[in-house]
């Protein structure tokens, strides 16, 4: 029960993380490889409000979700609006968006320098519950719900709202979305932030999860994200959610019953055994573009 | 004659190294069904294009109402009722049918649901299935679709491209009356076909169009009365 809970916990960070890159990916057809930087920053960032500006965490994850969103604006505007027109728009967005990376993280450094940051003891709430005899801290608690929050308004804005109309106008079909009025370019600075945001308090929640931000964290957290919208379903929200869950609750059993060193093997190892079942992944449709 | 609602005067588009339209003028009054026809080439969804503002003219001057959108894109067209009904109808298949009936109300919020409501009423297909995702729909009911989402825009002047292609002759007919009927509301049409002489006839001002130049124009029935032009550029079977 423990393992499933703290499986469940930190898979609703990778959720959290892979919906924000495969909203971009869905809608815009991209793949922002800045996005990690973005979660790594805003570890950082949210330690800084809390350490420095005294923030409280309710203070502090709205805040880091505008910085967030404006990153992933200022991500769109130098990484991928000026390639937007040519053939290779994909590769080139790709690698631009790695070198933006490179330079949030060398900023980062230089900024905080290469040691491991924490947030001030005594920061958070140290309540804990007793859950079905597993051990449950507030913190937690606070995750898995600031988590599924943002997933659940975020789907019902795709789903319901004139802005997601628009946002699966633009993905089906940016022409037909520009015929029928849309500001695609307005659009897709939006789905940038949006995702940016998501990121940016994935960011924030994982550092508060284990009380520690690094520059490398970043990194280590880029391939997971790719992993769960392979294996959602590139493009899937829901697909991501659960691809997150999975991979989360894979790594926590693997350390408890096998051994730490085994953690990546064992979730990667899942993953690739579920695309071989479902090779378009959990939930993913095999999209025919309409010409 | 009044002032026309629309004006195009030697507009030029060109893609890499070709000119597609080199130096086309022709207007529209308000109210009227003007028709730019012409062979396959002959630069006619080049100049629609260009008019909804997809495109970047080259050269030439594009005025809507008196001022100048030469270089105005198209999403703020829409919002001031130039509205583009595009080649190939451009549904959005995997949006369903009221979503798509709502984007074509992006600008213009208050009393969308009422005008959507209007098309429903004008297509009782579409009502039907408004649940339905567009892709669903037949080939003629997603032309309907394209020109019921155009509607709810509240356009002054709809653009059409090529509404009849690939269509049934069953269901041409059926465009062509929605055609009129949207004319006959007041609504300025400016149509693009290949089915010259169905246009022509619908029409009030006709354009014959090729490789990229006007090479007559007039009223649409002076046109199809002129054996030369019939024979030279409207093909020899008309009968569709």
């Amino acid at each position: 029960m423990q393992q499933l809970l703290n499986g469940i916990f930190i898979g609703s960070i990778y959720a959290l993380f892979a919906i924000g890159f495969t909203l971009v990916f869905g809608i815009l057809d991209r793949l922002n490889l800045a996005h990690p930087a973005v979660f790594a920053a805003s570890a950082f960032v949210g330690i800084e409000l809390v350490a420095r500006g005294g923030m409280s965490l309710w203070t502090a994850l709205p805040v880091v979700f505008a910085v967030g969103a404006l990153l992933g604006l200022v991500i769109e505007r130098l990484a991928f609006r000026p390639l937007k027109n040519r053939a290779d728009a994909h590769f080139a967005g790709l690698i631009s968006s790695i070198a933006l990376a490179g330079m949030l993280i060398a900023l980062l450094q230089w900024r905080y320098g290469p040691d491991t940051r924490r947030f001030p003891a005594g920061s958070f709430p140290d309540s804990r519950y007793e859950v079905a005899g597993a051990q449950v801290t507030l913190v937690q608690i606070v995750i898995l719900a600031v988590s599924l929050a943002l997933m659940v308004g975020l789907t019902y804005m795709v789903t319901r709202t004139r802005l997601g109309r628009g946002m699966r106008a633009v993905a089906e079909n940016p022409t037909a979305a520009r015929v029928l009025g849309v500001n695609v370019d307005r659009v897709t600075a939006v789905v940038f932030a949006i995702s940016s945001a998501l990121g940016a308090v994935a960011g924030v929640l994982f550092a508060i999860n284990v009380n520690t931000a690094q520059l490398g964290m970043g990194a280590a957290i880029e391939l997971k994200g790719l992993a769960v919208i392979i294996v959602g379903g590139m493009g899937s929200l829901p697909g991501a959610l659960i691809g997150g869950l999975v991979l989360g609750m894979a790594e926590v059993f693997a350390v408890q019953h096998i051994g730490s060193s085994w953690r990546d093997v064992i979730a990667f190892g899942l993953l690739f055994v579920i695309l071989l079942l479902r090779p378009q992944g959990l939930l993913g449709a095999r999209k025919v573009r309409e010409v | 004659m009044s002032e026309p609602i629309l004006r195009v005067a030697d507009l030029r588009v060109g893609y890499g190294r070709g000119e597609a339209v080199r130096g086309v003028s022709f207007e529209a009054a308000p109210g009227s069904l003007v028709t730019l026809v012409g062979a396959n080439g002959a630069g006619k969804s080049s100049i629609i294009n260009a008019v909804s503002g997809l495109v970047r003219p080259a050269g030439g001057r594009i005025t809507f109402e008196g001022q100048d959108i030469t270089r105005t894109p198209a999403h703020k067209l829409v919002g001031r009722g130039l509205v583009q009904v595009p080649e190939g109808r451009q549904i959005l298949a995997t949006l369903t049918i009221e979503e798509n009936l709502q984007m074509g109300s992006w600008h213009t919020g208050p009393g969308t649901r009422r005008s959507i409501g209007d098309m429903y009423d004008r297509f009782p297909v579409l009502a039907e299935r408004r649940a339905l995702p567009a892709g669903s729909l037949s080939g003629g009911e997603q032309q309907m679709l394209a020109i019921a989402r155009a509607l709810v825009a509240a356009p002054k002047v709809v653009l059409m491209d090529e509404p009849s292609m690939g269509l049934a002759p069953k269901i041409v007919d059926e465009v062509f009356r929605v055609i009129e009927e949207i004319r006959a509301s007041g609504t300025t049409v400016v149509l693009v076909e290949q089915n010259a002489r169905r246009a022509l006839r619908a029409a009030d001002h006709g354009y014959v169009l090729q490789s990229g130049e006007v090479v007559h124009s007039g009223p649409a029935h002076q046109l199809l009365a002129d054996e030369r032009i019939v024979q030279a550029y409207l093909g020899v079977d008309g009968a569709t």
